[in-house]
């Protein structure tokens, strides 16, 4: 039982799905809406093309996250339920979606 | 401007009540918080934090401190307090230096570890030195958001008070908490204290506390936040206060 405990401590679920990724650009996420598989972890790289630092902010993924200036950067999210999962850009107001299906 | 008005004299009276009920509840380690592995890098904290102890052996304890913090990396968070704690009569003020780490990214793996180091200094009083060291985790189920830290607990100096050589305690703490909306959140917290790391203190002498406790972030724009979280603690163990009323309100910045 302690031997399968530290197992999954150190190692990332097997069953990542593929990655997603958001774009940055002039202040607006691209898609807005995205959708991802329910039960399952996923990446999510946010790549933000602007000149000027973007704080990925949302209180239903329970992330926070500033991502530098044409810089880019990974979640790892889920397993989620099925949902509406919304997000936003707290420095330029910009807004967005996870569909969960 | 009347009803602001009258919105001014009611947040008026309701720091009252606080600060009344802050001069009648006090106690040691009134307000100790439960250290999250959340860390945001650019982040700054305007912090207050606020406790107060029912009595264990005649003299309780209030804790007052205020603080600022810095989100220097993703992984690292530092934050200094200025504390002044009531025990009875004793008075002391206290320097409070926490470090986080965030060891592993957020949600990769099925607890997300970090690492606390925190030193307190007395800048006036007979109280020694203190370092607290430990690892921080986290995970969340849907939303439910779970924490759990074990605390190495050490002072410096040859002896306490009593003339009992320092020794290194264990203390851990604890948190469920349901991510109902941003503004208000709740769930229960609880902290223990074992005695020495190695040989645990009969049950009636350790200390162990739990209760309710809310929390809550109200966003104003542009990366400025308030954050608070406070709980009721009720002793559940001999040598722990029969209640501890703890907060912390946070300006973000």
């Amino acid at each position: 039982m302690k031997t399968i405990f530290l197992i999954a401590l150190l190692f990332p679920f097997a069953a990542l799905a593929a990655d997603y990724t958001l774009v940055i650009k002039d202040h607006r996420f691209e898609p807005a809406e995205l959708i991802v598989p329910s039960g399952v972890k996923f990446k999510l790289v946010i790549d933000n093309q602007d000149a000027t630092p973007e704080e990925f902010d949302s209180h239903a993924l329970n992330r926070e996250k500033v991502i530098g200036a044409n810089s880019r950067i990974t979640l790892y999210l889920g397993p989620l339920d099925a949902g509406r999962y919304p997000f936003d850009g707290e420095l330029h107001e910009a807004r967005g979606v996870l569909i969960v299906r | 401007m009347f009803s602001a008005r009258i919105i001014g004299n009611q947040l008026g009276n309701l720091v009252k009540i606080i600060l009344v009920l802050y001069v009648q509840f006090v106690y040691a380690g009134a307000a100790d918080y439960v250290y999250t592995t959340a860390i945001e890098q650019g982040e700054r904290e305007l912090g207050l934090k606020l406790g107060s102890a029912a009595p264990v052996d005649g003299s309780g304890q209030q804790v007052a401190g205020i603080g600022l913090g810095y989100g220097v990396t993703d992984h690292w968070f530092t934050e200094l307090y200025l504390k002044q704690e009531h025990n009875g009569r004793a008075r002391a003020t206290l320097a409070e230096w926490e470090n986080k780490w965030l060891l592993t990214e957020t949600g990769q793996y099925l607890l997300d570890l970090g690492m606390l180091a925190e030193l307190e200094v007395p800048l006036s009083g007979a109280a020694p030195w203190e370092l607290r060291v430990g690892p921080l985790l986290q995970t969340e189920i849907g939303k439910f958001q779970l924490n759990g830290n074990l605390l190495f607990v050490r002072a410096f100096g040859m002896k306490d008070e009593s003339g009992v050589p320092f020794s290194t305690n264990l203390a851990s703490q604890w948190q469920i908490k349901y991510r109902w909306k941003p503004s208000l959140e709740f769930g229960m917290q609880g902290l223990g204290e074992f005695g020495k790391w190695d040989s645990w203190s009969q049950p009636a002498a350790q200390s162990h506390r739990m209760g309710p406790a809310l929390f809550g972030k109200i966003s104003l724009g542009h990366r400025q936040a308030i954050k608070y979280n406070a709980a009721w603690l009720v002793g559940v163990s001999a040598a722990a206060p029969a209640h501890t009323l703890r907060t912390q309100l946070e300006y973000e910045f």
